[in-house]
């Protein structure tokens, strides 16, 4: 019981480190990124193949976010010229050809197969109790994340981005450099879902294209909608909850006997998309909202 | 191997199809002003409606594609009313969320009922024609006529009726057409009518064309995109002569690149245009 609780733990972490990504982008800035698993699959397997190849890990851990950052860069810089709405095409796009790179070109990727026996970190040292000195290393990834994303929400930069989000033409005719703050806010986002990736890829050892499914990206956001968005600790409340939830409904197998596997995934799909348009409707600030005016 | 001809004729029917949602898609985004992500899966929505008729009710095919029809449009209708409605005075990008939402419950709630088999309708089997060198199936004609009677019965329906000239003033500009008298919301209500049946449409001859699972739709939905940026956003011929360079594009692409690259083609595409020309073909500002 203590070993499965502490993996959720660890994955709660990692989702939390998603959710803080993507509210830099949506939560502080506005912009629509439905691609989120892409940059969290950049960082994973980035990381995850230079491991592999012999490269350290203080190399191969930041090359994964500078690789995750350089794709979010990339996709707002494309995308964000014209319209912002485009922004949210792009990324869905980015995250489906992403995962039909990574499913075709086995000689990079190894293709369905998927990546086997990462390097976990440390495991020789910390062997007899690896989940719990890997929980810590994901809690103090999150908590660090967090003390820097509350630090940048209240500087004069993360002022900004909120200025856009509310407002961007106010923030342009205020001489702020728009396109460039928006472009920065999502490298960053991009960055710490690269991050999330990495935290996933040495946890588990192995990363295939299947786990970076479309329907992850709508879970990162539900986690977001429901902690509530613009608020660092609603990203971590929300994770929280939402993780327990989709545990939870795992239960649900034992005790109707009549959903098979197909059926049940689907409820749980169908819950998860009711779930974020009702909050979207009646309860848009989240369980957490962002208090107006927090300097 | 087939003549280029060939994938390119393939590729013409594969864009007629893909026309229906693209302008339907187009309409809506520039009416209401968010991408409508749910569009893609009314195509799902429709071909397997038509498959409970065809094949639970014994409906022949052209009586269940118009079913398809009534049934996309009215769930469109009715997931408008429930979902997209109070999001109106939201923050932009709330809709485009919201919308991702339906597009997940409405692929599940037909995954939960049909499961995640390959399925086909009950159709007489026809053999495929030869047309000067070319292989043209009956299906494939009966598609691209219809699908092209469609595109200009919206055209006509959006430049020389009352409605639809209402409509369009509503896509330049909500406020001054709302003061001229224009019921908004009776003119947003029959274009997510109007395009979520043409979606549906769609979905039915992409089920005859190709198959029926409950992926069919939402695995459309970039190359809906590429044809709606690249006619330029709420233009309908935009998006029809958009879908047809998708379609072929896809098609002769598949010469270079594996078939499972198609997706991508779509990207590339939408990619390109953003780079060289962000405002698509027909040019319009949005």
């Amino acid at each position: 019981m203590i070993a499965y609780l502490t993996a959720i733990a660890i994955l709660v972490g990692i989702r939390a480190l998603l959710t803080l990504g993507l509210n830099v982008q949506w939560g502080l800035t506005g912009l629509v990124n439905l691609g989120v698993v892409a940059f969290f699959a950049v960082g994973a397997y980035t990381s995850a193949l230079l491991a592999v190849g012999g490269a350290p890990l203080a190399l191969a851990w930041p090359a994964g976010i500078a690789l995750a950052a350089a794709g979010g860069a990339a996709m707002a810089t494309i995308a964000l010229r014209l319209r912002e709405d485009y922004l949210a095409i792009v990324t869905l796009g980015f995250a489906e050809v992403l995962r039909l790179f990574l499913l075709n070109e086995a000689w990079l990727t190894r293709g369905a197969n998927g990546v086997t026996a990462i390097p976990r970190p440390f495991h020789a040292r910390f062997a007899a109790h690896y989940d719990l000195f890997y929980l810590l290393l994901v809690l103090a990834t999150v908590a660090l994340a967090y003390a820097a994303l509350e630090r940048l929400r209240r500087s004069p930069f993360g002022r900004v981005l909120r200025a856009i989000r509310e407002d961007e033409t106010v923030a342009a005719v205020s001489g702020k450099p728009v396109f460039r703050f928006k472009v920065q806010a999502f490298a960053l986002g991009a960055g710490i879902a690269g991050a999330a990736g990495i935290l996933f890829a040495h946890y588990l050892a192995y990363v295939e294209p299947n786990m970076f499914l479309p329907q992850e990206s709508l879970l990162v956001w539900l986690a977001l909608i429901l902690g509530g968005s613009g608020n660092n600790r609603g990203a971590l409340v929300g994770s929280a909850v939402l993780l327990g939830l989709l545990e939870g409904s795992r239960f649900a197998k034992d005790v109707i006997p009549f959903l098979t596997g197909v059926r049940l995934a689907a409820v749980q799909q169908i819950l998860v998309g009711v779930v974020l348009v009702v909050l979207m409707i009646r309860r848009p600030e989240g369980l957490l909202p962002e208090t107006p005016g927090s300097e | 191997m087939p003549p280029i001809a060939q994938y390119v004729f393939n590729g013409l029917v594969t864009g007629g199809i893909l026309a229906l949602p693209a302008v339907a898609f187009s309409l809506l985004w520039r009416l209401l002003r968010f991408p409508n992500f749910a569009v893609s899966t009314y195509l799902t929505v429709g071909a397997y409606a038509a498959l409970a008729l065809n094949q639970s009710a014994r409906a022949s095919i052209g009586l269940a594609w118009l079913g398809a029809l009534v049934v996309t449009g009215v769930v469109a209708l009715v997931v408008d009313r429930i979902a997209f409605r109070p999001l109106r005075t939201r923050r932009p990008f709330a809709l485009a969320i919201a919308s991702i939402g339906v597009a997940f419950v409405l692929e599940n709630l037909v995954r939960f009922t049909w499961g995640n088999d390959f399925r086909s309708y009950d159709v007489p089997v026809t053999r495929a024609m030869s047309v000067a060198g070319l292989l043209v199936g009956r299906d494939q004609l009966v598609i691209l006529a219809v699908a092209t009677a469609l595109m200009a019965l919206a055209q006509g329906f959006l430049h020389r009726t009352r409605l639809g000239i209402a409509m369009r003033a509503t896509a330049d500009n909500p406020l001054l057409a709302a003061v001229k008298g224009v019921p908004t919301e009776r003119v947003i209500a029959l274009a997510t009518l109007g395009g979520g049946a043409l979606a549906g449409g769609a979905g039915v001859f992409l089920g005859l064309d190709a198959s029926i699972d409950p992926l069919m739709g939402g695995g459309l939905i970039i190359s809906v995109f590429a044809a709606v940026i690249l006619g330029g956003i709420g233009s309908a011929p935009g998006a029809l002569a958009g879908a047809l360079i998708v379609g072929v594009m896809e098609e002769v692409g598949t010469l270079a690149v594996p078939p499972t690259y198609k997706t991508a083609i779509g990207f590339a595409i939408i990619v390109l245009v953003l780079l060289v020309r962000p405002t698509g073909l027909a040019g319009a500002r949005a």
